[in-house]
């Protein structure tokens, strides 16, 4: 206990430095905005940002990022309630019964139990880290090669499982993007793999070009088939602080949604995203009068919106602990790392403590941010809604290009994002969803390396998988949850959790 | 992909969902794409894995997810394929390949392109990439485009230092040892920012003028 709150302290001595404040207010900024516009995500933004981070140093290049992808989920729910638009995935449950109270002219409620549950829900996941980093470090020391290669395994069953449609299409997303991440020179025996004779293809595809292209490039090639409706609530926000009497229907909402945030968000395998879904079906479930819901019921915002911070805090342990990104956005943030000379996993907390526990500490900060920038700048934000985007998105392209040649200076770079743009549009068009196909590409390369470690270690013996216990219990966990989807009795309540949105 | 939904209009007694259907042969052609690609890398053995052991299995298992998905799309009833725009994926792949071909020299074969520089690569990727969609407009692509180029020039170039051509080579040439780079560079950003300010007041008073167009630029927006 005394060891935790002297790491608090010296991550607050780190967080609290003039730089860093402002590196966390700048990144809270601009992923309130990202977050606000429909269109751009946290992926894509943190993609086109990464240049500018190079000439900080890492402390501080994190702290930003980090900030720009919190930001992004709050500033979601803004455009959520206000607009009925979700400004970011995460934010299509509060859509629901956030825009009906401000039908209702309780628009300022809506924000503020936001704001009051999105702020509870960062502060546990705060502490939850610092209380978990230390432990789950431990355990991470314990894992050999083959303990790794299960929980990637158990991370991508979970991605299979969390995806949207078909399980079946998830499962051919993941392989793809496994083959891609084979693409390139091979670690161990130096050997071109599948390049063709293409020198831009040596090094293999960088991750922020596939992450631009796929969620940057098509996101803006299917928006454009969409004819743009967008309806900004006329009706005045109303006082923003929720009555005593809100608060206290709120309260419980709040503490389930950060409950069941938190533990999701651990997961590997984006568990985050599912957070607000289950967050809503549980509060409908557990309320006396369900069919309020839908009409602009408080715990249908409050719960949701607690998840959702909840889970995208939480999301950080994975990578801190263990080295494993759950998230493409985690993943740009290893490479934001690697960037710097520092390896994500078990190494960070006693190799870099000034990294680990002030990125810890400048979450809790950022999130006090959100607070007090969010609620009175409501009125810059609609105001944002009404550029068009017949305007937006070329000068998303022209940012997209100019991040992504920065950042080897390549024009091939470029054209790739231009590549991977319409092969993600026609993966949407035949219902695939690219965010599986991301994980898998980020997760290939360092399974197949513990593939081989485990293989080479017990002399190509498969069954070391099953005969270690703690990787035997991982894969058994990824087996029984691929299954549970197929079942057809569980796959209509899986399905009934995406379509109650 | 017109070819696609009008083969699969005339199977639809077959193809009960042409989406999965297609989607499966695609995927399996993507596999064998990923097998012939390995096929020429030592696969080794479980004990000693080769650079080929990998690629060459999970190609086989997207050959085997696009055969099921195949065989789902032939037995079960499923969703229809969705039409696919072609202006917008074409214009926006145009407005990339410009930019990627001008900021810097870039060699096809024996002809190189010429390096122009970010001055002339973002306001083309703007310009180009705006007709997208069929509400473009000129005189607002120019004025978004020259202010968002001087605002690039003066961020990535001036405040971040970013390693980006600015100006074409010729240019930059010509001024070395004359006038300092930074100079410049400011000197272009104003011009960039002054020509676009002047344009966006032009359309202002035109704007005023004539009432119409107002409206109907608010009913589009």
């Amino acid at each position: 206990m005394t060891d935790l709150l002297a790491n608090l302290g010296l991550g607050f001595a780190v967080a609290l430095s003039l730089q860093n404040v402002t590196l966390c207010f700048l990144g809270c900024l601009v992923g309130t905005l990202i977050g606000v516009l429909p269109g751009v995500g946290p992926i894509a933004t943190i993609a086109m940002l990464l240049p500018i981070t190079f000439g900080l140093d890492p402390v501080g290049a994190l702290i930003m990022l980090a900030g720009i992808y919190y930001g992004a989920q709050y500033g979601g729910s803004t455009t959520a309630i206000l607009v009925n638009i979700p400004g970011e995935a995460t934010s299509v449950v509060t859509t629901l019964d956030g825009h009906q109270m401000a039908r209702q002219g309780r628009a300022g409620v809506a924000l503020g139990i936001a704001a009051i549950g999105s702020f509870f829900a960062g502060t546990v996941a705060t502490l939850l880290i610092a209380a978990l980093g230390a432990p789950l470090t431990r355990l991470a020391l314990i894992f050999g090669p083959a303990e790794y290669f299960a929980l990637m395994v158990m991370g991508l069953a979970f991605a299979v499982v969390l995806a949207h449609g078909s399980v079946l299409k998830a499962v051919a997303m993941i392989l793809v993007g496994i083959l891609l991440a084979a693409v390139g020179t091979d670690l161990e025996t130096g050997q071109e793999r599948m390049t063709f004779g293409l020198a831009f293809l040596t090094d293999g595809i960088d991750f922020s070009v596939l992450a631009m292209g796929l969620f940057g490039v098509a996101e803006i090639l299917r928006n454009l088939d969409q004819t743009e409706t967008r309806e900004i609530a006329r009706a005045r926000i109303g006082r923003l602080l929720p009555s005593l009497a809100d608060l206290r229907q709120a309260a419980p909402a709040t503490l389930r949604g950060t409950a069941i945030g938190a533990i999701l968000g651990i997961l590997p395998g984006n568990g985050a995203v599912l957070g607000p879904f289950a967050a809503y079906t549980v509060e409908k479930r557990l309320a006396r009068d369900p069919s309020r819901f839908g009409r602009g019921a408080i715990e249908g915002v409050a719960g949701p919106e607690s998840a959702n911070n909840a889970g995208a805090q939480t999301a950080f342990i994975p990578l801190l602990t263990l080295g494993i990104p759950p998230n493409a956005v985690m993943a740009l943030m290893v490479g934001a790392m690697t960037i710097h000379g520092i390896v994500p996993g078990p190494g960070v907390m006693t190799k870099n403590p000034n990294l680990f526990w002030g990125m810890i500490a400048s979450m809790w900060i950022g999130n006090l941010m959100l607070l007090v920038i969010n609620l009175p700048l409501v009125g810059i934000w609609v105001r944002l809604l009404k550029v068009p985007y017949r305007l937006m998105f070329p000068a998303i392209l022209m940012f997209c290009s100019i991040g992504i040649y920065s950042i080897n200076s390549l024009p091939t770079d470029v054209m790739l994002i231009a590549a991977f743009g319409v092969f993600g549009y026609g993966l949407i068009k035949f219902g695939f969803e690219p965010a599986p196909m991301l994980l898998g590409f980020v997760l290939g390369k360092l399974m197949e390396e513990y593939l081989r470690r485990a293989l080479t270690l017990s002399r190509g013996d498969a069954l070391v998988f099953l005969e270690r216990p703690v990787s035997a219990v991982l894969f058994l966990v990824a087996f029984t949850i691929l299954a549970a989807a197929l079942l057809p009795s569980l796959r209509r309540g899986r399905d009934a959790v995406f379509t109650e949105a | 992909m017109s070819d696609a939904s009008v083969g699969a209009r005339r199977t639809r007694a077959v193809v009960r969902a042409p989406q999965s259907f297609v989607a499966g042969i695609v995927l399996i052609l993507l596999g064998i794409f990923g097998i012939w690609a390995a096929s020429d890398l030592p696969r080794g053995t479980l004990g000693s894995m080769g650079p080929g052991m990998l690629p060459h299995w999970v190609a086989i298992g997207v050959v085997i997810c696009g055969s099921v998905l195949v065989g789902a799309g032939l037995l079960r009833d499923g969703a229809g394929l969705q039409a696919f725009g072609l202006r917008g994926p074409l214009t926006v792949v145009l407005a990339i390949l410009a930019f990627a071909l001008t900021i810097r020299p870039f060699a096809i074969g024996s002809f190189a392109t010429p390096g122009l520089g970010l001055v002339v690569a973002g306001p083309l990727a703007v310009v180009i990439g705006g007709y997208a969609t069929p509400e473009a407009r000129l005189r607002e692509l120019l004025i978004l485009a020259l202010l968002l180029t001087a605002g690039c020039m003066l961020l990535f170039g001036d405040i971040l230092n970013l390693p980006i051509p600015i100006f074409p080579t010729a240019l930059i040439e010509a001024a070395s040892g004359r006038i300092p780079s930074r100079t410049l560079l400011r000197l272009g950003a104003g011009g960039l920012a002054l020509a676009g300010l002047a344009l966006l007041a032009l359309q202002r008073r035109s704007t005023r003028r004539s009432r119409t167009d107002v409206a109907r630029h608010a009913m589009t927006t």
